[in-house]
């Protein structure tokens, strides 16, 4: 497999404020990405400049190989699906999709057919975006990012201005979408489950740069620092330099030497046929949702017990101690 | 359906009742009690006998058509320049580009004249035309600012991202979205360009002659048919470049086709 971008050492500032940290990452033909992290943690930033609507401080882009650094927006060949379907609304849904393939040389009535039924969208093709849904419009973004034929497509949270129901539906459908077209992608999210929905491999976006990229399975396995462990809700953080899985905690003492743990007990819920408990821990200033057993009579306060034999480190490299 | 009702009704009581009864005044003698209604197309004889009246039409599209002109390159450059970009003294600038309404017109104009005699632009049209953009102008960058506040940056960068160079952009988005932006401002340069007497005069030294210069001496003629006659010849030019506007702007890609619309 060839490498579709390789980004190396990019910053960007804006003043003295530091958005995106000497990133370096690479990413081969094929493969897609979900990059997750916090709101306004510079996520939206870093699509932009792969596009070229923004232009990094300092460090190299190459698309296919080729430096596109100070090369215009139109020429990179880098789709971007953005937050809103931002159709041309004086366009039908033919004309949108057409619209970019045109201008790349590579409209053919085949492929726009063709692109209309893989969105589900050959009778509306005469509408206009306004006669649309909103899943429809974004849906219409996307055949329209697609028929321009990008070497490697951005989404930056393309669901997020749509109900949860129609979300769910459009990550599942979008993912295959990709799949079947062996589209190399970056997909944008501030949400965990989207991120694994729509990634092979996660990038955890924070403070400008990467906290750790690995699939959602070595995620889990080995969280790479605190700030992983507090973003995920996989993991109770025991201190700085460890942590052990929320599956291994109990709410009983038992004999295997244990870490306590006090929290308050906030709220119960259901979900997934599981009782759910909220739990606040005061000296950790964080909420923490974990499995209750049937059993369990609510209390106020209630004790965490981690068995120490589930307690890991991280890794050495990822604590600042290298 | 109510506010249907409604609007018609506003529509034909503001709207078409003035000008039906301005036509009937036109063709018939004055309305006075005990007298019948006569109809007659003198007003219009005497109308186009004035000498003037042919040239001052004219010369009124030509420097209309002009004002127009600039008032669409400036309107379109500097409001997309307020709506997208954000720069040091933005407001100051807002404001003095708007400024020219807040001080009084004539004071602008004799300011004007003595630069346009430097200038050799003095009992010019071209000078005419110059001065006529002091009051329009404000008014279109407003106009535009909206318009393209209204299109939004994103739009011209998701265009930009599937590959639409700066001049395609234009003519593919962002004009087919200006239409009814530019339809207002149209009329409005016309009307306003049309009305200017006191600064035409001043800097067109009288040997510029457009349609006010003739239509104020017919003002002392107290004759209703024959002002009548002349306020509907006044509203031709404004017809005549909204007629060539909207020809040429259904020429724009993707333009409206006459069974379906647009939104």
């Amino acid at each position: 497999m060839s490498t579709a971008i390789e980004v190396k050492n990019l910053s960007k500032a804006y003043g003295k404020e530091t958005i995106i940290n000497q990133l370096s990452f690479k990413l081969n033909y094929e493969e897609k990405w979900s990059i997750v992290g916090p709101s306004g943690g510079g996520k939206t930033t870093l699509l932009r400049i792969l596009a070229g609507l923004d232009q990094p401080s300092s460090g190299t882009i190459k698309v296919d190989g080729e430096s596109v650094i100070g090369i215009d927006a139109r020429k990179r060949k880098v789709g971007l699906v953005f937050q809103q379907p931002l159709l041309f609304p004086h366009m039908t849904v033919e004309e949108n999709i057409t619209y970019g393939a045109r201008l790349s040389g590579t409209f053919s009535k085949t492929k726009t057919n063709d692109l209309l039924e893989a969105v589900s969208l050959t009778k509306s093709r005469t509408s206009f975006p306004s006669e649309l849904s909103g899943g429809q419009q974004q849906r219409t973004a996307l055949a329209r990012a697609l028929a321009a034929e990008p070497k490697i497509l951005l989404l930056d949270e393309p669901f997020s201005s749509l109900d949860p129901a129609l979300r769910q539906e459009l990550r599942y459908w979008v993912r295959r979408l990709l799949d079947e077209r062996e589209i190399t992608s970056i997909f944008v999210t501030h949400d965990r489950e989207e991120a694994m929905i729509m990634g092979d491999k996660i990038g955890i976006f924070h403070n400008g740069e990467f906290q750790q990229t690995a699939s959602a399975e070595t995620i889990l396995d080995f969280p790479a620092n605190p700030f992983v462990v507090q973003f995920f809700n996989n993991h109770i953080l025991i201190n700085d330099n460890s942590y052990a899985p929320l599956s291994r905690i109990t709410l009983f003492e038992t004999d295997d030497p244990s870490v306590v743990i006090k929290a308050e007990l906030l709220h119960t819920t259901i979900s997934y046929g599981e009782r759910i408990a909220h739990v606040y821990i005061k000296e950790q200033d964080k909420r923490l949702s974990l499995r209750l057993p049937l059993q369990f009579n609510q209390k106020n306060y209630i004790n965490l017990f981690v068995p120490k034999e589930h307690i890991h480190s991280f890794p050495l490299s990822q604590q600042g101690l290298e | 359906m109510r506010p249907k009702l409604y609007f018609r009704l506003i529509t034909a009581l503001f709207f078409i009742f003035p000008i039906v009864l301005l036509l009937l005044q036109s063709i018939t003698t004055p309305w006075r009690t005990r007298e019948g209604i006569n109809i007659q197309l003198e007003s219009f004889t005497v109308l186009w006998s004035d000498p003037n009246l042919w040239t001052a039409t004219v010369w009124s599209i030509i420097i209309g058509a002009v004002v127009l002109l600039f008032n669409l390159f400036i309107g379109l450059t500097a409001g997309k320049a307020l709506a997208f970009y954000s720069f040091k003294g933005r407001s100051l600038i807002e404001a003095l580009l708007l400024s020219p309404l807040l001080i009084p017109l004539l004071a602008v104009a004799i300011g004007l004249h003595l630069f346009m005699i430097r200038l050799d632009l003095a009992d010019t049209w071209l000078g005419v035309a110059l001065v006529h953009l002091v009051p329009t102008v404000p008014y279109t960058i407003k106009i535009f600012h909206h318009a393209y506040s209204q299109i939004g940056r994103p739009l011209l960068e998701q265009a930009e991202n599937l590959g639409a160079s700066v001049s395609h952009q234009f003519f593919t988005v962002e004009l087919p979205l200006l239409k009814n932006a530019i339809r207002s401002v149209t009329f409005l340069t016309i009307v306003i360009s049309l009305s200017q007497y006191a600064i035409t005069a001043i800097i067109g030294g009288g040997s510029v002659i457009t349609m006010p210069m003739i239509f104020f001496p017919f003002l002392n003629s107290a004759n209703p048919p024959l002002m009548a006659a002349l306020s509907i010849w006044f509203a031709v030019p404004p017809l005549v470049m909204y007629i060539a506007v909207e020809a040429l702007l259904s020429l724009a890609p993707y333009s409206p086709t006459f069974w379906r619309n647009r939104t």
